[in-house]
């Protein structure tokens, strides 16, 4: 479904070069919900960015669905960081969440349902009329997930989504994705450097190292597929698979470390 | 019932309120003017209540329908022209780094000469008439357009223009949803300072070699020394920019709603 291949990517200016992203190879199989994890400055966002085809790599290639990603894929959606930039705030929720559609020319009947479907799937259904910034951020981050929903991506790429939420919010909208991977028929990769998040959502788990950026693991989460914060938090297994990215995590910035 | 009651009575009377706060730096201005007037008893300085009266007889419907519909038809119709001109030309450069460095030293140079300056070389140029006015009008309230525009355009957030890409939004559009609803903040800033600009130039294209006009009449009366007349013509002058700027700020008040919504939500978080 989605194929990285050997992604180089080397930010260049007059005085110095820097390395980003080494050499990163992985797959996803459709259907997948796969979460990368990483610590802070390896290079997530360029990655993400390459494989949504905002930005050119160096060298290797991203595959989606066997066509080359060169430019920004129209079945792949992106939910960004910075929910509070990426919503037009001179438009409304509902009219955030229509306009792709409307680029995408569907009748508006449709596109009337497909605003409703995406509201009602991550429970703001009341807010159709509301502006961005009269949401809470939590709220915002919800709308501009209906507006990847709604956009019937094969692929929803998020960068770091609930990075800016406070910790109750962000267990609601990990439940809210689980759940929105589980109605609709879509592959996920989940960007974070929480680790205990990546866990909890994922089917699979990618750890990459520092930077310069390479794959260090790929570990399969083998935990039951319907998660609960509570019991899934406190099983034996979910601990254990933390404790096994966290120390892969740490083994990577002191090789990083050593290495400089 | 009872709360109601108050409330409204509390909305009323912070209506009175704002509306007194409004009219009271006026209403002292007069008072000074007219306590002074009379004190000096100078010849140029006439009292305000001669002012009023001369005011009914000099602006008679016919004096309006000569000399000021015409003034204010050629200021809206060159301010709409710069407006137009201003946003379509300061998205192009906002948008197109190379444009703007190919054009940057001829527009500073531009911008830099005072556009009363080019009222006899425009007379020369395209004559005295209606089109020359005009064109004085633009060439001075353009600038502050275009330059706050372009400014506007080079704002928009990179990732509005990431989300806008990824949904594949492009052409028209992008133009309208995006950067031109992004810059609007600046492009409506832009547009006040023109619109005082223009209200100037307006006066100034009509006081060479011209025969009608509100800026053409003030300096007939000042040139035959008919003193309260001119005072009129003045404060015609003055309340013509007040009502524009009235009926600017509600028209701003409409298309940036969002911007000052947004501004009040950040303030409050």
């Amino acid at each position: 479904m989605l194929e990285v291949t050997g992604l180089q990517k080397i930010y260049r200016d007059r005085e110095r070069e820097v390395e980003a992203v080494r050499d990163l190879t992985f797959q996803l199989t459709e259907g997948e919900l796969a979460c990368l994890v990483g610590p802070s400055g390896c290079g997530k966002t360029t990655l993400l960015k390459c494989i949504a085809g905002l930005m050119e790599p160096t060298s290797g290639t991203v595959e989606l669905a066997g066509r080359s990603v060169t430019g920004p894929p129209p079945d792949m959606a992106v939910v960004f960081q910075e929910y509070g930039r990426s919503l037009f705030p001179w438009l409304t929720v509902q009219g955030n969440i229509e306009l792709p559609l409307k680029e995408k020319k569907l009748p508006k009947k449709r596109r009337g349902e497909l605003v409703a479907e995406s509201l009602e799937a991550v429970g703001l259904s009341g807010s159709a009329r509301a502006y961005p910034w009269q949401l809470s951020g939590g709220m915002q981050q919800r709308v501009a997930i209906a507006r990847a929903i709604a956009y019937e991506p094969r692929v929803l790429l998020m960068d770091e989504p609930f990075a800016a939420v406070d910790a109750q919010t962000r267990a609601d909208l990990e439940d809210l994705i689980r759940d929105l991977w589980n109605r609709f028929d879509m592959t996920v990769l989940f960007v974070t450097h929480d680790i205990d998040e990546a866990v909890y959502l994922g089917q699979r788990v990618l750890v990459l190292s520092s930077s310069p950026t390479v794959v260090q693991d790929d570990v399969s989460i083998n935990l039951p597929s319907v998660r609960d914060q509570l019991t899934t938090r406190s099983d034996a297994r979910f601990t254990e698979l933390r404790t096994r990215i966290y120390s892969e995590i740490q083994n990577a910035k002191h090789t990083s470390a050593a290495a400089k | 019932m009872t709360a109601y009651t108050t409330r409204s009575a509390g909305f009323a009377r912070k209506a009175v309120g704002r509306i007194a706060a409004w009219f009271l730096l006026p209403l002292l201005l007069v008072l000074l003017w007219w306590a002074s007037s009379l004190s000096s008893g100078n010849y140029y300085m006439t009292p305000p209540n001669e002012i009023a009266t001369t005011f009914g007889e000099v602006w008679t419907a016919e004096a309006v329908s000569t000399d000021v519909l015409p003034s204010v038809a050629r200021l809206l119709s060159g301010f709409a022209i710069a407006a137009v001109l201003g946003t379509v030309l300061g998205m192009a450069l906002g948008l197109s780094p190379r444009l703007r460095a190919l054009t940057e030293p001829v527009l500073e140079f531009f911008r830099a000469i005072p556009p009363p300056v080019l009222v006899p070389l425009l007379m020369l140029l395209i004559g005295v008439n209606t089109s020359m006015k005009l064109a004085v009008i633009i060439s001075g309230c353009v600038w502050p357009i275009l330059l706050n525009t372009i400014e506007g355009v080079r704002a928009v957030d990179p990732v509005l223009t990431d989300t806008c890409r990824c949904y594949g939004i492009r052409g028209r559009r992008w133009l309208t949803t995006l950067v031109l609803r992004s810059a609007s903040p600046q492009i409506m800033a832009g547009l006040r300072q023109g619109l005082s600009i223009a209200i100037i130039l307006m006066v100034i294209s009509e006081m060479f070699a011209s025969n009608s006009g509100l800026g053409y009449a003030i300096q007939e009366f000042q040139r035959s020394f008919a003193i309260p007349e001119m005072w009129t013509g003045i404060v015609l002058l003055g309340l013509l920019g007040v009502v524009l700027s009235v009926l600017f700020g509600l028209v701003e008040r409409r298309v940036l709603a969002w911007y000052h919504g947004m501004r009040a939500a950040h303030r409050a978080g």
